[in-house]
């Protein structure tokens, strides 16, 4: 059944944030106002039409919403006020359920008390393993020399590393199995013959993508992508640091201040910190388009990563000054926040899109790389039978 | 014999005349003609200034004869007739020569531009000179009217005219009264009882006094003029005669049958309905399939027979509210049902149309746009037989898309009566290509028609709702209760007139009449004219083998005197 | 040289003639020799008014009446067709090429149409060149 009209999925998707589904009535001023659109890529009057219509399969194989960085201006400019922004946020919010195989992402986004439980089941968990591997050593060793914590007696940073390992192989993949669910909906079943080369000559557009976010500066407003870049930076860099190298990363030993550890560690918290009160601000002030309409799980992620920065600071400060208790403490509460947020955001909600668009990017050079094949032998055949007639 | 003063006026009309044609050359050359006793040239004729001019120049220059040259006599004629009555002159004395647009407006070259306008104004001169004096005449108006059709627009007029005291002949063909309208269930956009308003008006309609009803009736025959009509009617039992004024038409249209549109497989497939169809089925309280089962899926298909060339070209005008009403039908006896509504544009024109779509938007329903002109959806029976599918490209996502459905409502369109050139033949009025009636003025006078007495209404024009009908069989009622108000009412002037003296009655003038407006007189051995039958076509004239017959204004010097005009100048300045 | 034929059209006053104005209204260009004479009906035109035109030098003759159906008299361009079939043997049989004399039929709505017409007319009466009634007569006269 090919391209079956569904009127049910209108249903679903408004737990996936959708409000108005009379609003739009395909005037196209939404396509036209956006920077982004292109011969073949209409942003986002088209993804639009088939939720309206219900069209799973078109929608499935859709990439306009992970390119789209949500500027808001085709929502401001929207002569019926139907949101088209808000509804490409929304198509996401539903495409990370459609990639995910697992079915979480779906009860994440259609539950908030799922999303809770899973976020207190996780951090329970880690309190556990908290209390079960944490030891107190003796008094005199709780501080170091230099008057800092001695935040390794308490945890073993192996342990801590192991088990961030395990958490970084799980994530992966999760993610890796999902991509690759994606590649399947969004090049096999579409039917694009994509020429093997092009795998390898479009690459660098995926690692390109992702450390720049180049795409997004073709917005119009350019503020966002420094903020975006900044954010999208500074959160690589902890990611890395404390996945990745940890044991480099957490030591007792306090460095100078300009050591690459802190220099690192302080620009990452900067981003991070500054990067998440500022989306507080806008998404409780709701003036901006973008930050107008906001869905459980927007708040979630963002509360999630603003705390565990936050007792991520206080970890650094408390340890510093030398407060051992209290760095105790707050490190297990840090760990209990941390945990939650990156298992249920990275693989199952918002913050797949850091996976999801590069290959977004990817997957849509592919596609046009097929379809230019695909029109030069078509041109090919003309000229050839032309030719033959002749 | 009478001395010619002629006074001719050549209009500037701003610049449109007078930018392609050198008015002064024109003024000065006709200056020269014979009989030309003035002639000048003005900004704008028709201005009052300018008939001023002309009514003073009258005056001063004693001048029996005028022409003006300026836009098409179809514009001002009436304007300029009524200015030379101003000055005391026959309205007749009066020739125009169109020198706007049919000079000025349609050629590029200046010099050949400004001959022909020397060369029609010449024309005008030549045949001014001829022309006669001719006076108004009138005739009584018979009170009755009679009204062909009693749907709810020959009904609201019939009450219109009866309220005010007047004789109402209301001829319907149908055993009984209330038209489309009794066949509907509710009415959009209020989604009132359609039975309550049109039982209510059929009551004071059969009540009333002044109306004389009339079912299961046709006309044979109708003949006479405005103010005098007399009509020929029939049922199985009887035929008798009817004396009346005035006549409307208000025989409405009928419902287009879809079976020939291929696609929607109606009559074919099971559970492909009409609207008409599904109208019975609302009425009957219950929407089912053929199975007797709720359907679960119902589609509903705009559009079907109308705007597409194969079909009927124009639009229906009430199908796009009607589904609409359906689908808050559905939605309320059926709230599970989903519903499809496959159109082609949503036309929500009328008062709180538009409303009722934004309202109906928000129901159970998905509306899927298709192109009506070159892809229509194809309806396929499944092999299950409870369901059907429909299959087409869907124009705002471009996708192709295909629907499960359990009912499809084809919006059927509505097409003229097929006896309309019948009544339009009786009634001595005209059809357009679509065999709707044609209105004397598609702007100006949508209510009258090209014939004198002769009023339309309702549906039988154009497509149009409920409200639009009673308001144009109103409008109609006004004008005729205006007539019989006035009590005689001006005719024609341009007939035709049989020289007695040369008339040899070969009859071949009364064979050619469309009007029967000739008869022979046994006594005199002559044929005579009645003037108030005849209306000015000319076509006696131009057959009569002897020129005893002449039409009036349109003599053949007259007309021979144009020919030499325009040619003369022609020659002269070439 | 281009000669440029005169041509005089006889117009039915309810469609041709309101034709023609279209064609004004609209500023639709057209050959600028032809005189237009205005009738209430295209069956009032006569014999003699054509070749009383021919006689006094025009090269063509153009009738319009309204399309079969349409005539605001019921059937006078019926009336007109008739006629002009009779006619246009008779004044073959005078030497006068059929070209020139034509009847056609052009509604109220038609002005775009009445202009093709009038230049598709006018040139190929163009091709067959002065008509020699005018001279011929005048030359016996």
């Amino acid at each position: 059944m090919e391209n079956l009209v569904n009127p049910k999925l209108r249903d679903e998707l408004k737990k996936f944030g959708v409000q108005d589904w009379e609003g739009c009535y395909h005037c196209g001023q939404c396509t036209a106002n956006c920077p982004l659109t292109e011969q073949g890529q209409l942003f986002p009057r088209k993804d639009i039409r088939s939720m309206q219509m219900g069209l799973k399969k078109t929608l499935a194989g859709s990439l306009e919403p992970w390119l789209c960085y949500y500027c808001g201006d085709c929502s401001k400019e929207c002569p019926r006020n139907a949101n088209p922004g808000e509804m490409m946020m929304a198509l996401r919010r539903y495409l990370t359920s459609v990639y995910d195989w697992t079915g979480i992402s779906k009860l994440i986004y259609n539950s908030k008390i799922a999303e809770f439980a899973l976020i207190f089941i996780i951090a329970a968990l880690v309190l556990i393993l908290s209390i079960i591997y944490s030891q107190v050593p003796d008094r005199s060793l709780w501080i170091t020399p230099e008057g800092g914590v001695a935040i390794n007696q308490f945890f073993p940073v192996e342990y801590v590393h192991f088990g961030d390992m395990v958490m970084f192989v799980l994530l992966a993949g999760l993610l890796i199995s999902n991509i690759v669910n994606m590649y399947f909906k969004v090049i096999v079943n579409q039917g694009i013959k994509v020429h093997f080369i092009n795998y390898f000559t479009e690459f660098w557009a995926l690692i390109w993508n992702f450390i720049s976010q180049k795409k997004f500066s073709k917005c119009d407003s350019k503020p966002y992508w420094y903020v975006h870049l900044f954010l999208v930076t500074a959160y690589v860099t902890l990611f890395v640091m404390v996945v990745a190298f940890l044991t480099w990363f957490q030591t007792d030993t306090i460095y100078a201040w300009y050591h690459p550890q802190r220099i690192l560690g302080y620009y990452a918290t900067l981003g991070l910190f500054a990067g998440t009160l500022y989306f507080i601000y806008q998404r409780s002030r709701k003036t901006k388009e973008n930050s107008k309409h906001s869905h459980y799980t927007d708040w979630t992620f963002i509360v999630l990563l603003f705390l565990s920065t936050l007792s991520g600071i206080l970890v650094h400060v408390f340890r510093i000054n030398g407060m051992a208790l209290a760095t105790y403490y707050i490190y297990i509460a840090h760990l209990m926040i941390l945990t939650p947020m990156l298992m249920i955001e990275v693989p199952f909600s918002k913050w797949s899109h850091l996976a999801y668009r590069p290959f977004a990017i990817y997957f849509a050079r592919l596609k046009k790389a097929a379809e230019n094949k695909q029109k030069e032998a078509n041109m090919e055949a003309t000229y050839k039978l032309k030719e033959s007639i002749a | 014999m009478e001395e010619y003063r002629i006074g001719v006026y050549i209009c500037w009309c701003g610049t449109n005349i007078a930018m392609m044609v050198d008015v002064e050359a024109v003024v000065e050359e006709i200056k020269k003609l014979p009989n030309v006793t003035i002639a000048k040239d003005y900004k704008y004729m028709c201005s009052d200034p300018g008939q001023d001019l002309i009514v003073k120049d009258i005056k001063e220059h004693h001048l029996n004869r005028i022409v003006v040259a300026a836009c098409s006599p179809r514009m001002h004629e009436p304007t300029f007739r009524k200015a030379l009555e101003n000055a005391g002159l026959n309205p007749y004395f009066f020739e125009m020569a169109n020198i706007r647009e049919q000079v000025s407006w349609v050629h590029t070259d200046r010099i050949e531009a400004t001959r022909k306008a020397k060369g029609l104004v010449a024309g005008a001169v030549k045949r001014v000179v001829h022309h006669k004096a001719l006076n108004k005449r009138y005739v009584d108006i018979h009170p009755a009217t009679l009204i062909i059709g009693a749907g709810v627009a020959g009904m609201s007029a019939a009450l219109e005219i009866a309220d005010s005291g007047q004789k109402v002949h209301l001829v319907e063909q149908c055993n009984q009264l209330g038209g489309m309208v009794r066949k509907v269930d509710l009415n959009y956009p209020y989604l009132n009882s359609s039975r309550q308003t049109i039982s209510q008006l059929i009551k004071n309609t059969e009540e009333h006094p002044d109306i004389q009803i009339y079912t299961e009736s046709k006309i044979d025959k109708i003949s006479g003029y405005i103010g005098n009509f007399r009509a020929l009617l029939s049922n199985h039992q009887e035929q008798r005669e009817l004396e009346f004024g005035n006549i409307l038409i208000a025989t409405g249209l009928k419902s287009f049958d879809p079976s020939i549109i291929e696609n929607y497989g109606y009559k074919r497939i099971p559970n492909v309905i009409t609207s008409a169809d599904f109208e019975k089925m609302l009425y009957s309280g219950l929407i089912h399939c053929e199975n007797g089962k709720e359907p679960g899926n119902i589609a509903i298909i705009h559009c079907v027979g109308s705007r597409n060339e194969n079909y009927h070209p124009y639009c229906s005008r009430t199908c796009c509210m009607t589904a609409l009403k359906y689908i808050n039908q559905i939605s309320s006896a059926a709230p599970e049902c989903n519903i499809y509504d496959i159109y082609a544009d949503m036309r929500a024109i009328g008062k709180d149309c538009e409303e009722l779509y934004a309202s109906t938007s928000k129901k159970n329903v998905m509306f899927l746009m298709f192109d009506q002109q070159h892809d229509l959806p194809v309806i396929k029976q499944n092999g299950n037989g409870k369901t059907v599918s429909i299959e087409f490209t869907e124009l705002l996502s471009g996708e192709s898309i295909h629907i499960q459905a359990n009912m499809v409502v084809l919006m059927t369109a509505v097409e003229s009566q097929a006896n309309n050139k019948e009544i339009a033949h009786l009634a001595g009025i005209s059809t357009d290509k679509n065999g709707f009636f044609i209105e004397k003025h598609p702007k100006l006078d949508p209510v009258a028609t090209t014939t004198e007495g002769v009023y339309i209404a309702g549906t039988c024009q154009s497509p149009k709702d409920i409200p639009d009908s009673i308001v144009q069989a109103k409008a109609a009622a006004a004008r005729i209760l205006a007539t019989i108000a006035k009590g005689k009412v001006q005719v024609e002037v341009t007939t035709a007139q049989v020289n007695e003296d040369i008339c040899c009655g070969c009859q071949c003038c009364a064979s050619v009449c469309p009007y029967s407006a000739i008869s022979y007189n046994e006594d005199k051995k002559v044929s005579e004219v009645n003037e108030i039958l005849c209306k000015g076509c000319g076509t006696c004239a131009s057959a009569c083998p002897s020129g005893a017959i002449v039409s009036k204004h349109f003599t053949d010097n007259q007309i021979l005197s144009q020919i030499t005009g325009v040619l003369e100048m022609q020659i002269e300045t070439a | 040289m281009n000669y440029k034929p005169t041509i005089i059209g006889f117009l039915c006053n309810w469609c041709s003639y309101t034709g023609a104005d279209l064609a004004g209204t609209s500023r639709q260009k057209y050959e600028d020799k032809i005189r237009i004479i205005r009738v209430m009906c295209s069956g009032r035109i006569e014999p003699t008014f054509v070749l009383d035109a021919f006689r006094k030098g025009a090269d063509g003759i153009l009738i319009c009446g309204c399309h079969p159906g349409d005539c605001h008299y019921h059937e006078g361009n019926y009336k007109c067709l008739r006629r002009f079939h009779l006619l246009q043997k008779y004044t073959q049989q005078m030497g006068i090429e059929k070209e020139r004399l034509r009847l056609e039929w052009i509604s109220a709505s038609e002005g775009k149409e009445f202009a093709e017409l009038v230049d598709e007319m006018s040139e190929k009466i163009a091709s067959l060149g002065k008509c020699m009634v005018k001279e011929t007569l005048d030359t016996y006269r």
